[in-house]
Parts: C-alpha cells; sequence; structure tokens
C-alpha cells in the first residue's frame, strides 16, 4: 500500500486541474460574458456576442489547464485571464441596468 | 438537379486528391505515378472542389449555398473513403 | 490516465500530443454514452416531424399544403372558443412536412412570471382539434436529445451542456493531438486489429469534422441563455428592458396591457396574405395573438424557415382590432443575426429534403464517431490487460455500458415505435406509456448486457434490435391501413419513407450482427495459458459506416465466461 502522502502529490495536481479546468474555465467564460457588455455596440449586441463567445473560450480554457506543465500554471494562466476581463466586467457591472 | 452538381465535383475532387497519394496510387494502380501525373490530380482535385462551391453559391446563396457544400463534400469525402476501403479489401482478398 | 503516472517514478514532461490524447480520451469516455444517445436521437430529429405523422396514422398523407391564411383563420375561431380568456395565442401552421396545426396559449394564472401554456393539436382543413392516438411522436427523440427525461427540464438541459462541453473539448483535443490530421485524411489500415478502429474512428471525425464541430458548438448556442445567463441579467433588470433582447431572439411577441375595451379581432387571414405576399405562400411559420378581443390586440405573422439559414426573427405586426400593419420587424443586429444562423444550422430546418439527407447521413457518421470512439477504448485496453479472464471494474463498466447503449438504444427507440402501433387507445397517459416503453425496454437491455458474456450479448441485442426495426413496416401494415404499397401508389413518401428507411436500418444491425458472430481472433498477446485456445471464436462489432474492417482484437469468450451460459 503506497503511503498516502505519496499518493496525494498524484493525484492533488490532477484533481486541482480538473477543478480548473470545469469550474475555473466555466467562471472565466461567464465573466467573459459580462466583460463583452464593456464593448462599444448596442445592449442587446453585447450580451449576445458575450454569450456567444463563451463557449470557445471555455473549451480554450480547459485545453490551456491541461496542456500546461503544471497545475500552478494552469491556475495562474486562468487568473492572468481573469485579471484582464476584470476591468471591463467591473466596468460592465456598476453601468449595468442603464440602456 | 443542383445539388447533383454540387456533388459530382466534389466526388471527383476527392477522388482525384486522393489518388494523388502515393499510398493509394499503390493500392488501385500497383506503382506510383509519374510525378507530373500525380501534380495533374492534385491540381484537377482542388479545381473541382472549388468548382463545386462556385455551383452551391451560385445555385443557392452564400447562406444555403455554404451548407450545402459542406453536406456534400462531407458525403463526397465520405464515399471516397468507403471506395478506398472496400476496394483494399478486395485486393487483399485475392 | 492516474495509473500511466502511477508508473513512472520521475514525471518525464509529457509531449503535448500525448496530453492531448489523454484529455480526449477522458473527456470522450466519461460522457461518451450521453452523448451517443443524445447524437443518436438528435440524428433522427432531422425527420422528427415526418416521425409524428408516422406515429399518427389516422390523419391521411397531405398530398397538398392547404393555404396557411385559411388555416391561421380557421385555428383563431376555434381558440376563440378554446381559450377565449386568455392573453396570447399562438399557432404553428402546417407545412410541406407538418400536416397538423398547432396551437398553444397562456393559461390564466395566479403566480405572476410563471408561464403555463395549454396546447392542441387542429385539423387544417376544419380547425378542429385531431382525433388521433395520444403520442408524443417524433417531439419525444427530439425533447430527449437536449433534456433528455424523468427530470426537471432544466436539469436535463444543463446535463446536455456539460455532454456538449465535453464533447466539445473532445474534437478540439482530438483534432490537436491527431497532428497530421489532412495528410492522413484518406489513409485507412484496414487489417491491423486496434489500429484500424482508430483509422475508423478517425475517419469519421475527419471527414465529417467540419459538421461536428458546427453541431456541438451551435448546440451549446440554442441554449446559451441558459448556460450563460449573467451578461444579460446585469444589461437588462426589468421586462420592458428585457423586450429589447428578446425581439432579436423570437417573434413570440407578449401582452401589453389591455385597454379594457372590447375589439373583434380582424380577420387573420388577410394578415396572414400580406406576409404571404412577402415571402411565399406556404413560407408562413406562426401566428402569435395577444389580448384577443381588446382593442390592444396584437398579431405576429412571422416568416417561415424556409429559404434562409437563419432563425433570426422575421414578422409583421399587425393592430389586432383593425388588421392594420404597424411595423415589418425583418432584420436584427449583427450579433443576433450571428446567433440565429447558428441556431438556424444546429436545428437545419432551412433545409430542403436533400440538404435534410445530408445533415441525417453525416450526423449518423457522427454518432458511429462516439460508438467506435467508446468500443475502440475497450479494444485497446483489453490488449494490455494483465489477466484477459478478469478484466478490472473499469474495463467492465465500459465494456457493458457500450453494449447497453449502443445497441440497446437501437431497441429502446424501436420498442417506442412498437408501442406507439400496439398500446390501446383508450390506456390512460398512452402518450407516456410509450415512454416508458423506451426506457423499460433500455433497462432490459442494459440487464442483458450485464448478464451475458459480452460478445454474446453483443450479437443478441443486434439481432434484437434488426428484427424489432425490420417488422415495423409488418406491424403498420397489421395494425393500419397505411401499408407500405398503399403509401407508394398514394406517393405518400412521408410513410413509406419510414418503411423503407426502417429496412434499411434493420439491415445495418444484421451486417453488424453478423460481423460481430463471424469474426474470429488470435490469442492475445502476452496470454499464453491454455484456456485461451478455447475453440469460441472472438469477434467485435464493427463501425456502421464503414463497409468493410477486419481486426485481430480478442474479445470476452474466455471458458470461465462460457460456463455462464
Amino acid at each position: 500500500m503506497i503511503a498516502l502522502p505519496v499518493r496525494a502529490r498524484r493525484v492533488v495536481p490532477l484533481v486541482s486541474r480538473i477543478v480548473a479546468a470545469i469550474l475555473g474555465g466555466y467562471a472565466l467564460a461567464a465573466l467573459a460574458s459580462v466583460a463583452a457588455l464593456a464593448l462599444p455596440i448596442a445592449r442587446p449586441q453585447a450580451v449576445l456576442t458575450g454569450m456567444l463567445a463563451s463557449f470557445a473560450l471555455y473549451a480554450g480554457a480547459v485545453i490551456w489547464v491541461f496542456a500546461v506543465r503544471s497545475a500552478t500554471r494552469a491556475w495562474v494562466g486562468l487568473l492572468m485571464a481573469a485579471a484582464v476581463l476584470m476591468p471591463a466586467a467591473w466596468v460592465a457591472w456598476h453601468a449595468g441596468g442603464s440602456a | 438537379m443542383s445539388h447533383l452538381a454540387i456533388f459530382l465535383p466534389s466526388l471527383l475532387g476527392f477522388s482525384a486528391l486522393a489518388l494523388a497519394m502515393e499510398r493509394h496510387q499503390e493500392s488501385v494502380f500497383d506503382r506510383a505515378l509519374p510525378a507530373s501525373l500525380t501534380r495533374v490530380l492534385r491540381n484537377l482535385g482542388w479545381a473541382a472542389l472549388l468548382a463545386a462551391l462556385a455551383v452551391a453559391v451560385e445555385t443557392q446563396g452564400w447562406g444555403l449555398g455554404l451548407v450545402s457544400y459542406s453536406g456534400h463534400t462531407s458525403a463526397s469525402a465520405g464515399l471516397v473513403f468507403g471506395l478506398l476501403i472496400a476496394w483494399q479489401r478486395r485486393r487483399s482478398a485475392r | 490516465m492516474s495509473e500511466k503516472r502511477a508508473e513512472s517514478a520521475a514525471p518525464k514532461p509529457r509531449g503535448i500530443r500525448q496530453t492531448m490524447s489523454d484529455l480526449h480520451i477522458w473527456a470522450g469516455l466519461l460522457l461518451g454514452w450521453m452523448l451517443y444517445a443524445m447524437f443518436l436521437t438528435g440524428t433522427v430529429s432531422y425527420f422528427k416531424n415526418e416521425i409524428s405523422q408516422w406515429a399518427r396514422p389516422e390523419l391521411a398523407h397531405q398530398a397538398s399544403v392547404p393555404d396557411p391564411a385559411d388555416v391561421a383563420q380557421r385555428v383563431a375561431g376555434e381558440l376563440g372558443r378554446l381559450a377565449a380568456g386568455s392573453s396570447q395565442w399562438s399557432i404553428g401552421l402546417p407545412s410541406a412536412r407538418e400536416n397538423t396545426a398547432e396551437a398553444f396559449w397562456r393559461l390564466a394564472s395566479a403566480q405572476p412570471g410563471q408561464r403555463r401554456f395549454g396546447q392542441a393539436t387542429f385539423d387544417p382543413a376544419t380547425g378542429h382539434k385531431v382525433t388521433a392516438r395520444d403520442t408524443t411522436g417524433g417531439e419525444f427523440f427530439y425533447r430527449f436529445h437536449f433534456q433528455f427525461h424523468y427530470m426537471p427540464v432544466l436539469w436535463g438541459r444543463w446535463l446536455a451542456g456539460l455532454a456538449a462541453m465535453f464533447m466539445l473539448v473532445a474534437i478540439v483535443s482530438g483534432v490537436i493531438t491527431h497532428k497530421k490530421i489532412f495528410t492522413d485524411f484518406f489513409t485507412f489500415r484496414w487489417a491491423k486489429g486496434q489500429r484500424s478502429w482508430l483509422d475508423a474512428h478517425n475517419a469519421l471525425s475527419v471527414f465529417g469534422l467540419p459538421f461536428h464541430l458546427m453541431i456541438t458548438y451551435t448546440g451549446l448556442v440554442t441554449l446559451m441563455a441558459l448556460y450563460m445567463p449573467y451578461g444579460e441579467r446585469l444589461a437588462f433588470k426589468t421586462p420592458q428592458e428585457r423586450q429589447q433582447l428578446t425581439r432579436e431572439l423570437n417573434a413570440f411577441i407578449q401582452p401589453g396591457k389591455p385597454s379594457g375595451r372590447a375589439a373583434e379581432l380582424a380577420p387573420v387571414a388577410d394578415m396572414v396574405r400580406q406576409a404571404q405576399a412577402l415571402w411565399g405562400r406556404d413560407n408562413i411559420a406562426r401566428v402569435t395573438i395577444t389580448l384577443p378581443g381588446d382593442a390592444a390586440s396584437r398579431v405576429a405573422v412571422a416568416r417561415g424557415e424556409e429559404g434562409r439559414a437563419s432563425m433570426s426573427p422575421q414578422y409583421l405586426l399587425f393592430e389586432g382590432s383593425s388588421g392594420r400593419l404597424l411595423e415589418t420587424h425583418d432584420s436584427v443586429g449583427p450579433a443576433a443575426e450571428t446567433r440565429g444562423v447558428m441556431y438556424a444550422l444546429h436545428l437545419g430546418r432551412f433545409g430542403d429534403t436533400v440538404t435534410r439527407w445530408l445533415y441525417f447521413l453525416v450526423s449518423l457518421a457522427g454518432t458511429a464517431m462516439v460508438g467506435t470512439g467508446l468500443v475502440m477504448w475497450t479494444v485497446k485496453r483489453r490488449r494490455k490487460l494483465p489477466d484477459p479472464a478478469r478484466p478490472h471494474l473499469g474495463f467492465r463498466l465500459v465494456e457493458r455500458l457500450n453494449i447497453a447503449t449502443i445497441a440497446g438504444l437501437s431497441i429502446a427507440m424501436a420498442t417506442f415505435l412498437w408501442s406507439n402501433r400496439l398500446l390501446p387507445g383508450t390506456l390512460a397517459q398512452r402518450g407516456e406509456w410509450e415512454i416508458h416503453a423506451f426506457f423499460i425496454a433500455w433497462a432490459l437491455a442494459l440487464a442483458h448486457a450485464v448478464l451475458r458474456p459480452p460478445r454474446r450479448a453483443w450479437i443478441e441485442l443486434l439481432w434484437v434490435g434488426a428484427a424489432m426495426l425490420a417488422l415495423l413496416p409488418v406491424l403498420n401494415m397489421l395494425t393500419t391501413d397505411r401499408p407500405l404499397w398503399r403509401s407508394i401508389a398514394e406517393g405518400d413518401w412521408v410513410f413509406a419513407g419510414m418503411d423503407l428507411v426502417l429496412w434499411a436500418l434493420a439491415a445495418l444491425h444484421v451486417k453488424l450482427a453478423l460481423r460481430t458472430a463471424r469474426h474470429k481472433a488470435p490469442v492475445p498477446r502476452g496470454a499464453q495459458s491454455p484456456r485461451t485456445k478455447a475453440p469460441a471464436p472472438a469477434g467485435e462489432r464493427t463501425v456502421p459506416s464503414v463497409p468493410r474492417t477486419t481486426f485481430d482484437a480478442t474479445h470476452g469468450a474466455t471458458p470461465s465466461q462460457d460456463a455462464l451460459r
């Protein structure tokens, strides 16, 4: 029976990546769909653009998470992408409600 | 009728492209064809695929035409593929 | 994947193709059975209208499409009796593929924001409700495809969306893994065991790649408002604001505030005729009427699906009480049009018959792509089993689920159609019982797949499926007055087509059963014990869309399993 810490060393990065891919990817896509509201186009078009593009971003994030060399890098990448989108999403959040 | 005019050039195009591959030349003709003939086949193949696209857009417009084209190229590629397999199998059985 | 990592003491950096291959296998395997079911039910849904017609043989074959204007008028009149107090009616008109009219209407409800609708199907000639057997017909397969059954609709759609994301990842990782995707395109090494399964799977994936990628992404788009509602919620707070968005998406106009003044609804037929002048006599899809009988009534006549590859709404808006044209709504913004095109591409309703058949065939190839992927996994893993007579649980699970899903689903779908012909008309909830029969049959197939030796199970279930499909036209002949020869004589290509396609599918199953039964396999690598020299031939089912393959896969029939027979 392999010692628990050794197994953990193998399983934890994998679980981390899976969480990053499934949940982190979704969060990033959702963030992007909100950030799209900052686009200089009519509100309904911006909403739809955000939705349409979100799945490509989600799939891309999942590929990224498993393509990079470590789970840490995977998370860093997602967080950096989120940081890029955050200002636009922030603007949209506070401007929300006006046509 | 216009469907046939899209499908047949696609079929021709994929057949030519397949036969421009050495692996299939060996299988079908028992030898590799001369390089010049291979080039002709490849050009013919691409030209036929472009012709099919032209017919599709001309007869059905861009929207419906592109969809039609996609369907016909998928189906004809699949058909050429299936025929190659059938051919290979018959030859192996001998 | 974790097993592989367990074997290497110091993990070497794995190439991108290897990690993408692992990702592809896991993404494909975890929800592969769900995806197979979605793909197959989606494939037949391209002919759901025809299946629904077949499911109601009491309704005569429609030789020519009745004038939608007249039908709309009749049904509106009937709704005036059936749904008099309702604030919103929506009428779907017959077409070349649809021999009935249908309508749903908003029911007066005490709960604000919670919609409840009444629904009925109408005879286009009379406007009265049809008398035909209670059945969901082709709609069952269509709805199962994106929301399954026996669960709240939203759960089903979320599950379908999850599966679609897995599919999307599987496609992208598959393309990255298959580096030589285009040069390898036409190469199929058909005689080399596991290799030929890989090549079959590759072939089906590659020549259908434009379709598979499109269908998966557009599938997500059809329900994107559910999966990614955040932007919409943030941008539109009130129902009025939300209408800015919905008018870009559909022609389902909402009732405004009633004026309280009674005003009879103007003739709907005249309004439809104006739309027909624009779009063609038979190219009218729906007529939606709000506040009928009130002065504030509105009527929207929506364009049909022919002639353009987009579902973005195009409709004429009329004042209900006078029939005056208020607005011509015939364009939407660029993002909305993009979404409209993507939605249309997924549903494929715009296509003519040839285009519809192409959709069907390439989608069937996609189904086979998923199926071959699932089977290939067992073929590959079997060679690596340390003890082929006692595979580990994961392998056994995949092997049995493959049989139950792939062979079992055909049986379940055939059972649905059988029960449509056999269940008595007086049975309460008859339509629901057809669906129960579907799931009961599927469960029985699962039990069979678990209890029988795997190879036997494949062969037996494939034969059962073949028999059930082949006998359906016979059953149809015995239980209705629409046998094949009459359908052909009358030019009823819906019924004739069903019979012929059922026979073609039966033949496909026969072929698969024969191939599986006929195939012999050499002794597997690494297993030299005399047990594996048992005389029982081994086989594995082949790919549906690829005609001839041979392979040297081994399959389950070892003596210890034979003892179970």
